[in-house]
């Protein structure tokens, strides 16, 4: 009995490590899950992926959590330390689906571990709503519950330096082919107006953005009622970011006009047509701006009416 | 408020007579050299004049104006409280202060704080920005000179707002060089009162922070200063004020690294001039020199990434400054040959250098922490722009923009300075401080562009600009020979032009607007800092529904039963947040502090803290503590308390000792974090658990609520029967919020029944051999 066995794992792994050698993460249907995962002689631990990646099912989570899978079986399978010891493999919903019902399961992706000796435990199962499903978190799961370390290397992104090496060479380019009229470098008007757009986004907030990734806007499920300023002072999303930014270019704006009216060399009409512009960007614009900081910062007790008032006595005591 | 208001109003005032002696200053015309002296000071050497007295007059006043305001609106916390140090930095920078002025500098230097990390210890001389102490030291130690006897704590709690009265008259001076001396004025009254910089520099906050930024500001008025007249002495004094601000905060870096950017972009520009040579190259060497005289810094300027860049313009400068000598020696042919040869091998020894960094990971190296840093800190929505800067957050790109439209020399070290405090802040809010100062200038170069233009009636403008020209033509004769008079009298007849246009109904309503404008700034300014900034966090307040006050003085409370209760070298083992507040207030041992430099140390603690009761007493047994110390919230509804923080710990530990603490151990299957009965057996279990809610289940706070009900987290706590084998309940304060336990000794053996009287011997080897044991292991743990 025991030679049989010996020889039924010896059998098994050999198979498993060529499928392995095929693919880092090995695509099983029910026979051979029955086969190389059920039935009992076995002495690899086993990392499966149940999930349904067929575009059908419309699972967008799956694709995302199926990348991070491959990138933690290719760490694994390309990784000087990688032995028959853990196996990679994924079940797709419409390849399997008795597997599926074998294991009770009604949800996808979900990750087992499937332990070389013994029945999974509670712990087998990885939590996905806890610790999501990062190829690192996946590791440290991994290494918990086989004792096998795996260092996740993430296939370096070239994507960045390309688009930046792009747009150096369509400038360089551009640049070569106005080479004898390099006056727009010298032109201020250039140079303060992509300063400008420079600061205009770093002060309403795209930075919070790019880091934190919230939502365009807030779309509330039930009533379908779409907010585009958040509630709370921590947080905010991408629309109310640029409503801000808009908001704030105006005011500057205005400023600019104002003092471009009193010094310009133009006919008195258009310097007052100007003037006026300049007072009602400031004044509106701003009023707005305070009024969705007040919308948002709860108890702040100044407004723009209020004061308003105060300007009306005062110009008329004037 | 009434000195808001008196200095808001002064400075329309002043801005408007500024702003008729100025005008002529903003054109691109002064860039050319000495003449950017500002206006105020053309006035005031021309100073026959009865307004040019008059101006000074009003300048001064004003500038003494605006540091009252900024100090008086900085003392909300301790009008409110008490004299007393705020927070948790502060208390460690009040003890390193306190030790200074009784045991003199030099102890102060070599001073072995054994009294922290404890068994570790830490350097403390080696290890802080000395610059806050001694100036606090000094301070005191003159005033005792001078027989004003007050003790170091007031010195320490008043130092920020003086420092920021400096701050704002060396904000007036940077803003006049770059602009004219009413945006001065308008932006030191900016400066005072602005809530991105009160926020760290209120009265008890007594922090690098409040005395870095008069370093930062006044380190930029000598550049600026320096650059424009390229004199050695200005270089000097820029020197020296660099090496203040070295010794007082780590964010010297920002001043290392703009400068050179400064001197890069002039090059680029085609802005050359001897002048920008000998300030740089003094500034580089002296600077470098003296910077590394403060120990924390000691050779890390020629050693670390952010300082190369200093280094790299240094070089180049002189390379350029070579090139152009070499300009003037040769002929053309001969230059431009030489000119390619040279940048072909520049471009090679840079080319293969990044080769061979790529090839061995330094370049990774040196980079990664920068991509880290960033997406590890707060980034910054545009509420809290909003909230710390008010109207100056949309009206300084107004002043960007006409700094980058009239550019000269030190133009462009303001553009610099805005852009890249500008992305700093958008990447962290802390750093929001150093743009706050910048931004204060820009927009005051914007409102003072607009109340000159608008303010005061027709006919008095008639006056200024004849005055203005005849006051440049005197300039320009004496500057430049060449310049052609036309320009002026084109100017004038502009100006004539501008005169007519434009009634005045027109210009008091922009006045009026802008007024508004302001006055809406001082009262949010007044607002947030009486709100938002002006509470010590060591002392809470909690209003009732008819506004009267409770002061809730726990924390106090607590500390002060420590020092009179304990032993004078017992160890208090706590989370590392109130590590500072036990050395400062209780002047009792501690194992880990806010100088968190030893991350396996507060992993041990973290460890202790998250497990098991008879775990947890080895871990404290081997680390000699004799009590323990949490915050706990429930009671009071204090959000900032241990539990709160429990899962940091939890991670913390995690990371160190991944075999015996799991995050997920603490979390439902559901993955929620609950204290009630659904939560985790190992949380209800743990250390801090059972500390935080011994004897709670038997208080009922109010009616409406079960007993042991948590106010913070709105829950019924889930493990109400808490009792404790190794540990004992010393101290608890009036509203729960500080718990101390002590931990007890090592059991007595235990009394020998009569059946086993034969066998003693053997019993009390094992007992022995048990206790070495469990000892032993800890050590290996450790």
């Amino acid at each position: 009995y025991l030679n049989t066995s010996y020889i039924k794992i010896a059998e098994k792994v050999t198979q498993m490590m060529e499928w392995a050698s095929k693919r880092s993460v090995i695509r099983m249907n029910g026979d051979k899950f029955r086969r190389f995962v059920k039935a009992p002689p076995r002495n690899y631990s086993m990392v499966i992926m149940f999930t349904a990646l067929q575009p059908q099912r419309q699972c967008g989570v799956c694709r995302q959590a199926d990348e991070e899978f491959q990138v933690l079986a290719n760490s694994w399978r390309y990784s000087s330390a990688f032995t028959n010891k853990v196996f990679f493999a994924s079940v797709d919903f419409d390849e399997g689906s008795d597997v599926f019902q074998m294991l009770n399961m009604n949800s996808a992706p979900t990750f087992l571990h499937f332990p070389s000796k013994g029945k999974p435990r509670r712990s087998d199962t990885y939590e996905l709503q806890v610790r999501g499903f990062a190829a690192e978190q996946l590791a440290r799961w991994v290494a918990d519950r086989t004792d096998v370390q795996i260092r996740v290397i993430r296939p370096p992104n070239y994507a960045g330096p390309l688009l930046l090496g792009f747009l150096l060479a369509v400038i360089g380019g551009l640049a070569y082919l106005r080479r004898h009229n390099l006056e727009f470098l010298f032109n201020k008007n250039v140079w303060a107006f992509s300063a400008l757009c420079f600061v205009l986004i770093m002060t309403s907030g795209q930075m919070w953005n790019h880091i934190r990734g919230p939502p365009y806007a807030h779309k509330n499920p039930s009533t379908g009622q779409v907010s585009y300023i958040h509630g709370s002072s921590q947080a905010q999303f991408v629309a109310e970011t640029h409503i801000v930014l808009l908001f704030n270019a105006a005011v500057t704006m205005g400023m600019v006009l104002l003092c471009e009216a009193a010094t310009s060399d133009m006919d008195i009409g258009k310097r007052k047509i100007m003037c006026v512009a300049g007072i009602g960007l400031v004044m509106l614009f701003f009023s707005w701006l305070l009024s969705i900081f007040r919308a948002k910062y709860h108890g702040y007790p100044y407004r723009w009416r209020q004061t308003n008032l105060y300007l009306f006595i005062l110009f008329y005591l004037l | 408020m009434a000195e808001h208001h008196a200095a808001s109003d002064g400075k329309h005032k002043a801005s408007a007579n500024a702003g008729g002696s100025v005008h002529g200053n903003s054109r691109p015309g002064a860039a050319g050299g000495g003449g950017g002296g500002g206006g105020g000071k053309g006035g005031l050497s021309g100073g026959l004049t009865q307004p040019a007295g008059w101006q000074s007059l009003l300048s001064f006043s004003i500038l003494f104006l605006a540091c009252l305001a900024g100090f008086s609106s900085r003392l909300f916390a301790v009008i409110r409280f008490e004299s007393i140090i705020h927070e948790f930095d502060p208390w460690f920078n009040y003890r390193s202060t306190h030790h200074l002025t009784t045991n003199g500098f030099f102890e102060f230097l070599n001073w072995f704080d054994e009294r922290a990390w404890y068994p570790l210890g830490r350097i403390v001389g080696g290890t802080v920005y000395p610059g806050l102490m001694v100036t606090a030291g000094l301070i005191h130690y003159v005033l005792n000179l001078l027989h004003i006897t007050v003790h170091i704590r007031d010195v320490c709690v008043f130092l920020a707002p003086v420092f920021s009265g400096l701050t704002a008259i060396s904000t007036f001076l940077l803003t006049r060089e770059l602009w004219n001396q009413g945006a001065g004025l308008l932006a030191a009254c900016f400066i005072a009162i602005v809530p991105g910089y009160i926020s760290r520099s209120v009265a008890g906050s007594f922090d690098n922070e409040g005395i870095a930024i008069f370093a930062l500001q006044f380190t930029y008025y000598l550049w600026v200063k320096s650059v424009k007249t390229g004199s050695v002495f200005w270089t000097i004094g820029c020197c020296l004020s660099y090496f203040y601000m070295v010794s007082a905060w780590g964010g010297y870096v920002f001043i290392i690294n703009l400068i050179p950017l400064h001197v890069f972009v002039l090059l680029l520009m085609q802005r050359y001039s001897r002048r920008v040579y000998i300030a740089y190259s003094t500034f580089y060497i002296v600077g470098l020199i003296l910077s590394m005289q403060i120990p924390f810094v000691g050779f890390q300027p020629i050693r670390t990434s952010e300082h190369m860049a200093a280094a790299g313009v240094f070089a180049l400068l002189q390379a350029y400054a070579f090139l152009q000598y070499l300009k003037d020696r040769l002929t053309r042919q001969e230059f431009q040959t030489l000119f390619f040869l040279g940048v072909s091998l520049a471009a090679g020894v840079v080319f293969l250098t990044v080769i061979y960094l790529t090839y061995t990971g330094i370049y990774a190296k040196i980079h990664i922490p920068i991509i880290a840093s960033v997406s590890e800190h707060q980034p910054t929505t545009w509420v809290s722009f909003f909230f710390d800067l008010h109207i100056l957050v949309c009206t300084f790109p107004a002043g960007l923009w006409f700094c980058i439209k009239n550019i000269n020399d030190e133009r462009v070290f303001v553009a610099l300075y805005a852009i890249s405090a500008v992305y700093f802040a958008g990447v962290m809010v802390r750093l929001m401080l150093t743009l706050t100062p910048v931004v204060c200038m820009l927009s005051a170069v914007a409102f003072s562009s607009v109340f000159e233009h608008y303010m005061g009636d027709d006919t008095k403008r008639e006056k200024p600009p004849a005055e203005d020209s005849s006051d440049e033509d005197d300039k320009r004769n004496s500057g430049n020979l060449y310049d052609k008079a036309g320009k002026v009298r084109k100017h004038v007849s502009e100006q004539e032009k501008a005169e007519e246009g434009l009634g005045p109904n027109v210009k008091s309503i922009v006045t009026m607007l802008m007024l508004m404008l302001l006055m809406m700034f001082a009262v949010h300014c007044t607002w947030v800092t009486s709100n938002a900034y002006s509470s010590p966090s060591v002392v809470l307040a909690s209003y009732n529904h008819d506004g009267t006050r409770n002061i809730l003085d726990d924390f106090r409370e607590a500390y002060y039963w420590l020092r009179q209760n304990t032993d004078e070298h017992a160890r208090v083992m706590s989370w590392w947040d109130y590590g500072y507040q036990i050395a400062g207030m209780a002047n009792r041992t501690t194992l880990v502090d806010n100088n968190t430099w030893n991350n396996s140390h507060i992993a041990l603690v973290g460890k202790a803290m998250s497990s098991n009761e008879s775990a947890a007493y080895q871990i404290m047994r081997s680390l000699d503590v004799d009590y323990v110390l949490i915050i706990f919230g429930g009671v009071i509804g204090y959000s900032g308390d241990d539990i709160n923080k429990f899962l940091w710990m939890v991670r913390i530990a995690e990371g160190e000792h991944p075999k015996d603490i799991r995050e997920s151990d603490y979390f439902t299957p559901q993955g929620e974090f609950r204290v009630d009965k659904a939560g985790s057996p190992t949380l209800l279990n743990c250390l801090m658990y059972k500390m935080s809610y011994y004897r709670f289940g038997e208080m009922q706070l109010d009616f409406r609520t079960p007993p042991g009900f948590d106010r913070t987290r709105n829950a019924e706590i889930g493990n109400k029967d808490i009792k404790f084998k190794h540990l004992e309940e010393a101290f608890t304060s009036e509203h729960w919020l500080v718990r101390i336990y002590k931990v007890k000794n090592l059991d007595n053996r235990e009394p020998l029944d009569h059946k086993l009287r034969s066998v003693v011997p053997k019993q009390k080897y094992t007992s022995k051999k048990v206790a070495g044991h469990i000892l032993f292991c800890c050590f290996n743990q450790k």
